[in-house]
């Protein structure tokens, strides 16, 4: 267990400036989350904490010392490669004490470590088998087993789920949060999928074009995004956003021109007039007979629990409402939706937050 | 299904089929039929005329004549002796050279690189003066050594082009994840590279052994004496010994041709690739 501190990081590859300084700490034992879209450098990031790139500008410390120039093998971390990255001419016996192997590790406890890792992931009776052999969560066990048996003191995963299917994922989600528990080490994770991040971190980064846009724990994102940014990345369907007009209705309330010519008073905005960009969740809108925006149902998702409508209300893309399992709504329908002054978040021009919807 | 089974193509596709061929397969063995026809000929066979029919009968007895009536046993292990130890430092110096090329990003890496895949356009013969010169110089003219060097020097730019390929299909990841462990470079080569380019080393030996095994033209100008000639230039000086003994040279010539393909045999197995599937992803 150590914890994990980034100043002043930055990495360009040739002309082209990759990560563009990020400061960060990470307590010891906490499990961290890294998403952002594909190529926002979430990957060049974790290789530079392992060591497997040069880190162009910053300091990095693990555990209280300063890493830029100690070796890989040194700096009591392992790495889960999101292709598993298996010797496939080993068994997973071999895979999995390779490194300790090489490294002349005596022989008994290589192989009491081994048996225990196997044990915690259920890999016993698979020892004996190659890579080749294996189904996809099963290597994705082996590769998680390689890191465990070497004891680091920060665990690095790389998107080590996206090559599963969906089952699996759910699954090996639970897997690793109970590894995280049991093995009581700091972990850093980097997924570009933000169910992953929300169900499993207790402290999230949310990078956009190699820079920290938002630190906090997965609720605090969801209630309080900083940037229209990470409001749109966090929460799943997306947040509805859309711009409006400001203006001041006294009592420290301003009032929202909302599309179809209606509006709502919200308290507490920094922002006092002008445009702005007022966000909802689809969770947080009810349909109503007559409420503040007005519009057609254009698709009615189905799923059971809840229904996903997609209503047009007169802007280019339809708003997304997460409505009723049975709701009757059918597609064609007028529907009016009501919402939910705190949930109502507001975005000033340059997209940070000047009201949060936190339900508070 | 592809390729679409004969049987059931059109009706014209199969007569060509049926035609070509075995006039495709007769014209490609013809020399090879011919030199093994002749080399089981009794010698009367051949003064009487008899160049093209049957054998009168199976004269077995050709290909240890050989052996008795010339050098070709000192001949063939002076091959043995210049193409084993080209074979593998040529490969061994290339899954170095290779391994380098594939893992390192230093700056002359792919001028280094261009160099090596120009040098194998250069033609060889034009070399040939100076390449006789330098071992004439530092006495290794007409040594087992001498020949073995020229050898390895020619055929090591073209091994280390495959090898670089090769290894550089690798997924890097593999290596990566080795080095995060703390294995070193070396081990890293040892343990992991070469194991799973063994298809590659195996294909490449066969390769460089027939290359090497079969050439004549640095054997003639390399070696003169029985210690060093190797067989594909021994067996010129054959037809000058007898000058009709034609069945002799065509027993000599299939004994000579004999040991790649028993190579390609031996080292078939390892050909078996994919290993490095499943590897990866899942
Ligand atoms: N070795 C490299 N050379 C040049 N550019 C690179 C290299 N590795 C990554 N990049 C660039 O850095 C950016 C971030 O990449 P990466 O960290 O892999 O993104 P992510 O993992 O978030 O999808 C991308 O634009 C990518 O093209
Ligand atoms: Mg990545």
């Amino acid at each position: 267990m150590a914890k994990v501190k980034l100043s002043g990081i930055r990495k360009s590859f040739g002309q082209s400036e990759v990560i563009k300084g990020i400061d960060l700490e990470i307590p010891a034992g906490s499990f961290c989350a890294f998403v952002g879209p594909s190529g926002c450098g979430k990957s060049t990031l974790l290789r530079m904490i392992a060591g497997l790139e040069d880190i162009t500008h910053g300091s990095l410390e693990i555990g209280g010392q300063e890493m830029i120039d100690v070796a890989p093998a040194k700096r009591g971390v392992a790495m889960v490669f999101q292709s598993y990255a298996l010797y496939p001419h080993m068994t997973v016996a071999e895979n999995v004490t390779f490194g300790l192997r090489m490294a002349n590790h005596p022989k008994r406890d290589t192989e009491q470590r081994c048996l225990e890792a196997a044990r915690m992931l259920k890999l016993e009776e698979l020892l004996d088998r190659k890579p080749s052999q294996l189904s996809g969560g099963q290597r994705q066990r082996v590769a998680i087993g390689r890191a465990i048996v070497r004891n680091p003191d920060v665990f690095l995963f790389d998107e080590p789920l996206s090559n599963l299917d969906a089952a699996l994922r759910v699954e090996m989600r639970a897997e690793i949060t109970r590894l995280h528990a049991k093995l009581d080490a700091t972990m850093l994770y980097v997924t570009h999928d933000q169910v992953e991040a929300m169900t499993m971190a207790d402290m999230i980064v949310v990078l956009d074009k190699g820079m920290i846009e938002q630190v906090g724990s997965p609720l605090g994102l969801y209630h309080e995004p900083n940037t229209l940014f990470v409001a749109r990345f966090i929460g799943s369907p997306r947040m509805n956003t859309f711009s409006v007009n400001l203006c001041d209705a006294g009592d420290g309330n301003v009032s929202c021109m909302l599309p179809g010519g209606s509006s709502i008073q919200l308290d507490g905005s920094s922002l006092r007039t002008g445009k702005a960009t007022f966000g909802i969740r689809p969770e947080h809108l009810d349909v109503v007979a007559d409420g503040h925006l007005q519009g057609k149902a254009v698709l009615c998702e189905r799923l059971g629990s809840e229904t996903m409508l997609h209503v047009d209300i007169g802007l280019a893309d339809p708003i997304t409402v997460k409505a009723d399992g049975l709701t009757n709504v059918t597609e064609g329908d007028a529907v009016g939706l009501k919402l939910n002054p705190k949930a109502c978040h507001l975005f000033g021009p340059d997209d940070r937050r000047v009201r949060s919807g936190s339900l508070q | 299904m592809f390729p679409t089974p004969i049987e059931r193509t059109q009706p014209r596709t199969r007569f060509a089929y049926k035609v070509f061929l075995p006039i495709a397969l007769i014209l490609w063995l013809l020399p090879l039929l011919g030199v093994a026809l002749t080399s089981v000929k009794p010698a009367a066979d051949l003064d009487s005329g008899n160049y093209f029919g049957a054998p009168s009968r199976i004269a077995i007895e050709n290909y240890w004549l050989v052996f008795k009536n010339s050098n070709i046993g000192y001949y063939f292990w002076n091959s043995i002796k210049v193409t084993v130890p080209s074979v593998l430092v040529s490969i061994g110096l290339s899954l170095l050279a290779g391994f380098a090329l594939a893992t390192y990003s230093f700056r002359s890496n792919l001028i280094i690189f261009f160099m090596i895949v120009a040098g194998n356009y250069v033609p060889y013969q034009i070399l040939a003066i100076p390449v006789r010169d330098l071992p004439i110089n530092i006495n290794l003219y007409d040594t087992t050594l001498g020949l073995a060097l020229t050898h390895i020097a020619f055929q090591t730019g073209f091994c280390t082009l495959f090898m670089r390929n090769f290894i550089k299909a690798l997924p890097n990841a593999l290596i990566e994840s080795a080095r995060v462990e703390g294995v070193s470079e070396w081990r890293i080569f040892c343990y992991i590279v070469v194991p799973l380019v063994r298809p590659a080393i195996a294909a490449l030996s066969v390769l460089i052994f027939t290359f090497v095994w079969n050439e004549y033209f640095w054997a003639t100008i390399m070696s003169q004496s029985v210690d060093v000639r190797p067989v594909t230039a021994g067996i010129n000086e054959l037809s000058g010994e007898w000058k009709a003994r034609w069945e002799l040279i065509s027993a000599a010539s299939i004994l000579t041709a004999a040991p790649p393909v028993l190579m390609f045999f031996l080292m078939q197995k390892h050909f078996i690739a994919g290993l490095a599937l499943g590897a990866t992803k899942g």
